[in-house]
């Protein structure tokens, strides 16, 4: 084993201070001379006609500047995105409440509101459709193409029905998922300068500086060289900053380019909430077989993404959606086939787990389902079936030996004394209040996969100044997951540098090339390794002149030179990084590189869904205690293990927090969050009506990483992020079972749903 | 938003000597946590009366027979007094039950009565206590019983510029029970919460208030329950039943919070909690 300085260290967070003092700057708090502010009008209904907008009324508002339409557009109409359906600013028809049909402009952010308010959208209603079920029928409401589907994946392997037909055992179940709302701190907002040159400068908080780049570049007819995107330091994005800002910045933008004026576009909390991209909700039907050993021969399922009004990034979740359907299982009969169908609702989009939290949550409930029809442990059913090194996935893809998730499924047996809880039902029982045990597994293709495969790649800046300090330029961004840290101690590392020497910027879209979105856990990986082959040109000249130096010192340069802690030894003899650093600038030697890591080939074939569909996969397994109230349904997560195979681990309180936090997220999701549409309109979208966890509510937590090295990871890592959400509410589902016998299809896990539960077991005498 | 004017009375003849000069689309400011959220909406008014100065109301009387709570106390204020405890105990138990620290540091009790919500805890707590309300509109005083306060959601009895005094709450011997049913653990609307308030005296319920949040229009007196427990001796037998006609005293509607059928039916196992509580005490 490399011994390492900086890799594998808890070392602290680059962003601690500015963050905890805030100091940072986020997106609102910009200021530019002669600024200027912009509020959208919004659609207030399902779906219109628009006959035309009015500002009659707006300007007699004080401070008032400008009406932008679709009109002041200097591009095509079509946001550049997965497809080109979502127009910049609708012209005919807006498809969902709360969709930006025109921005005003005025002096104040008061002004601006007060603008948008009195705007005038002159409409007709049309029929809309809020069921993605009732979507799909035949005669429904046309949205979208012939038959409202933005989407469609299979994957066929074997033959599935003959397989359930011959099984001894089989289950099927029908599941529903709710939206999920990423709930970021800082609400999406963006800020555009107009250049003299005609371009723009525009500084936004978001996930994916170069999704914005495209968008500024298109609405405004600008060449990709007369506009710059700078991220701002972003207050959290959990996927909701992935494809959105775009969105808001070409807003921004064109309003700007109208006025002349810079101008800042910020959204408050509802309006966040009724346009922004959310956790696609899920309908699906999971049928499973199993032969008299107990062991998994079929899964057919049909999953249905409830996408929207426009397809945003609907297809690419779905394909992620459909790659994990059958889970983490040896399956050699599979059936799946998917869809993202149209609504007037607001688009859904990318959110931590992709398209896989839904479809987990379906496919390990009917597993237990399934274990207990084998009359078999859960936990013993799992392992029988469990995918490991060698093992071929439902797409047929065999996999390396960084899997280790028959080890984390035993790591959360025997943490949580499952096998002591075995000898009660999983269940116990005081008073009116029962706990009970539930346990998923899961797991999670890292990068974007072959259906991104056109964006896996990431790009570089490394820079060493005369004085020994250190720039590292990506293209991936920090939102909060601790990026600027990890890629930190990476550059260190590679470099031999003193941590505290490196400092990682926030991404400028002119310092290095497209590095595609920062999502799909990906951003360790990919602008990591970027980072390492940047660095490697760079570190040669330091090694080689650091031996020099100690040659000069006296060195036995026979010896093995040492490089660790940002020093350079043989024996007693020592130079710094510093030292080195100002001697190779005195050779004139190299000191800034670029690097570029492009992800390796997937064989993957849409039409059969078989081959390899992702680089390698991340690993998790899941155990939840929890207590159900007998009397009111009331449910509270006690304690939950998990243990994660994520590769090699680069800062291990870091990874401890993304587990917490992807546990908690997947916690809230599973047990509280519950967005309400009636009849085409929001109706709680703001933080009163819209519940979640709290610190009251957070769990216990007992984390183990087991680290199955991949060997292109930088220093081995794989991908962090989202795994432990992904089979949280599994696993609570599956301890509520225990708990209360109710087995709840639908999240969220309300009270309600338990209660009725358990009033229908009542009646029932137990048997339901 | 912010409103286009705030005024800030040094006290109460000030304000209504300042109130005839006012913008007509006004709102008085006390602690500001349910205003503020319906300024993010845009229905706060465009000029606020900032009350939270006047010292005027917060004042806090006890007398042999009856306490007076000033409407701008805050809660967190009221939940640490020794009167409070003592005399109040409906009120003690649903403090911790009211929104989050920080708000109870800012909301005050006038406030909770004013923002009309059929799910306010400290309302229901009070009603449960007895409380009657003391309204003022330049200088002329009114009371009512606290229920009748209420009209319906977000209507209350106040008249035009009329601010909440405080609240007028007898001194009786009694032990209080407060079940709340939020969304999460803490800081949450109440989907269903039961206060009941009872005097037992030999061994039988004496007098016996029951008060409900979120299953209503208004908050909801069980009056039949109460009426029902006494005389009684607080059995099993005996709760069950009067947590049963709670039950059926209960209107809740099916809203983003929860669901009709399972309001109802908590009402019962809530009021069959707190009756539990109060026998053991």
């Amino acid at each position: 084993m490399e011994k390492l300085s900086f890799v594998g260290k808890s070392l602290p967070r680059k962003d601690a201070e500015i963050k905890a003092t805030g100091k940072a700057l986020y997106s609102a708090d910009l200021d530019f001379p002669g600024m200027l502010h912009a509020a959208a009008v919004r659609n207030p209904r399902p779906r219109i006609k628009i006959s035309g907008i009015s500002d009659a009324a707006a300007k007699k508002i004080s401070g008032y500047r400008a009406l932008v339409t679709y009109k002041d557009l200097r591009g095509p109409n079509k946001w550049p995105l997965v497809d080109t359906d979502y127009p910049f600013l609708p012209e005919g028809e807006a498809r969902f409440e709360g969709e930006t049909v025109a921005l005003v402009v005025a002096d104040s952010h008061r002004a601006a509101r007060a603008a948008a308010q009195a705007a005038a959208i002159k409409y007709k209603e049309l029929p809309f459709e809020t069921d993605p079920l009732k979507s799909l029928e035949k005669g429904a409401v046309k949205l979208y193409g012939q038959d409202n589907v933005f989407a469609k994946f299979f994957i066929r392997k074997g033959d599935a029905k003959k397989a359930l037909a011959g099984a001894a055992y089989t289950v099927e179940g029908e599941f529903t998922t709710n939206y999920q709302v990423h709930a970021y701190l800082e609400t999406q907002g963006a800020i555009a300068v107009p250049q003299p040159d005609g371009g723009l400068v525009v500084y936004t908080t978001t996930q994916c500086p170069f999704y914005v780049l495209d968008a500024v570049a298109a609405a405004c007819g600008l060449p990709y060289n007369k506009v710059k995107i700078i991220q701002t330091v972003t207050g959290g994005g959990f996927g909701g900053k992935e494809d959105v800002p775009a969105l808001v910045a070409s807003h921004a933008a064109l309003c700007a380019l109208k006025t002349g004026r810079p101008v800042r576009l910020i959204y408050d909390r509802t309006e966040d909430f009724r346009s922004m991209s959310k956790r696609h909700p899920s309908w699906s039907r999971v049928t499973y077989g199993a032969d008299k050993n107990g062991r998994i021969t079929s899964c057919v399922v049909k999953y249905v993404l409830d996408a929207g009004a426009y397809s945003t990034l609907s297809p690419i979740v779905l394909w992620r959606g459909t790659v994990h359907a059958a889970g983490p299982y040896r399956i050699e009969n599979v059936l799946i086939e998917t869809y993202a169908a149209a609504t007037n609702k607001v688009p859904a989009g990318a959110f931590r787990g992709f398209g896989q939290p839904q479809i987990s949550f379906a496919q390990e409930s009917l597993i237990d389902e399934l274990a207990a029809k084998a009359g078999k442990d859960p936990v013993d059913f799992r392992l029988h079936n469990l995918l490991g090194p060698g093992d071929a996935t439902a797409t047929g893809q065999v996999l390396t030996s960084s899997c280790g998730l028959r080890e984390l499924v035993e790591a959360v047996r025997g943490k949580s004394g499952w096998d002591k809880w075995a000898e009660t039902g999983f269940r116990r029982v005081e008073g009116n209040k029962a706990r009970g045990l539930g346990v998923s597994a899961a797991y999670y293709g890292v990068g974007l996969g072959a259906r991104g495969r056109c964006l896996d790649r990431a790009g570089a800046l490394v820079n060493i100044y005369k004085d020994a300090s250190v720039t590292v330029n990506v293209g991936n961004t920090e939102m909060g997951q601790g990026a600027l840290t990890v890629l930190a101690q990476i550059a260190a590392e590679t470099l031999n540098a003193p941590y505290e020497s490196v400092r990682v910027e926030e991404v400028d879209s002119t310092k290095v090339p497209d590095s595609g979105p920062t999502v799909a856990s990906r951003t360790t990986l990919m602008s990591g390794n970027a980072i390492i082959e940047a660095a490697k040109p760079i570190r040669d000249n330091l090694f080689r002149t650091a031996l020099d130096l100690l040659k000069e010192k006296g060195a036995d340069i026979a010896g093995m030179m040492q490089a660790a802690d940002g020093v350079f030894s043989i024996a007693d003899h020592r130079v710094t990084f510093g030292e080195v650093v100002k001697e190779c600038w005195s050779r004139r030697l190299k000191m800034c590189e670029e690097g570029w890591y492009a992800a390796p080939r997937t064989t993957y074939d849409m039409k059969d869904g078989q081959g390899d569909a992702y680089v390698t996969y991340s690993w998790s397994a899941d155990v939840a205690e929890v207590e159900v109230d007998l009397e009111t349904g009331v449910l509270k997560v006690m304690k939950l293990w998990g243990a994660f195979d994520v590769g090699k681990i680069i800062n291990p309180r870091l990874a401890d927090g993304q587990a917490q936090g992807g546990m908690l997220q997947g916690m809230s999701w599973a047990v509280y969050e519950n967005l309400v549409y009636k009849n085409g309109i929001m109706a709680n979208p703001n933080f009163t009506g819209y519940v979640i966890a709290t610190t009251a509510d957070k769990p216990e937590y007992d984390i183990t990483f087991i680290e199955k090295d991949y060997e292109d990871g930088p220093y081995k890592a794989k991908g962090m992020g989202e795994v432990p959400l992904i089979g949280v509410a599994a696993a609570v589902a599956n301890a509520v079972k225990a708990a209360s016998g109710v087995r709840v299809n639908s999240v969220p896990l309300l009270p309600e749903k338990i209660w009725q539960g358990m009033e229908e077991r009542k009646i029932s005498g137990g048997k339901k | 938003m912010r409103p286009e004017l705030l005024v800030r009375p040094s006290s109460l003849a000030h304000l209504w000597k300042t109130l005839p000069s006012l913008p007509r689309d006004r709102r008085y400011l006390a602690g500001g946590t349910d205003l503020m959220i319906a300024a993010s909406h845009g229905h706060a008014g465009d000029c606020w009366v900032d009350i939270s100065g006047l010292k005027e109301l917060r004042s806090f009387r006890e007398t042999p027979s009856s306490l007076f709570i000033g409407s701008g106390l805050t809660i967190s204020a009221l939940a640490e007094m020794p009167a409070v405890k003592k005399w109040l105990p409906a009120l003690a138990l649903a403090a911790p039950h009211y929104a989050s620290p920080s708000l109870r540091n800012m909301a005050t009790i006038g406030g909770n009565a004013a923002n009309g919500s059929p799910c306010a805890d400290g309302v229901c707590a009070l009603c449960s206590e007895k409380a009657s309300i003391v309204l003022l509109l330049k200088g002329v005083k009114r009371k009512l019983p606290l229920p009748a306060f209420f009209l319906g959601p977000k209507r209350t009895a106040l008249r035009k510029d009329e601010l909440i005094l405080g609240f007028e709450v007898p001194k009786w011997r009694h032990v209080s029970a407060y079940e709340k049913l939020g969304p999460r653990s803490y800081f949450g609307i109440s989907k269903v919460s039961v206060c009941v308030s009872a005097e037992i005296s030999g061994g039988v319920v004496k007098e016996t208030v029951i008060s409900c949040a979120s299953v209503a229009p208004v908050p909801l007196m069980a009056r039949k329950a109460a009426e029902f427990l006494y005389g009684r001796r607080l059995d099993e037998g005996t709760i069950s039943e009067a947590a049963a006609l709670a039950e059926s005293e209960a209107s809740p509607i099916t809203d983003t919070r929860s669901e009709a059928g399972y309001r109802k039916a908590m009402v019962r196992v809530l009021a069959a909690r707190a009756l539990a509580k109060i026998a053991a005490a």
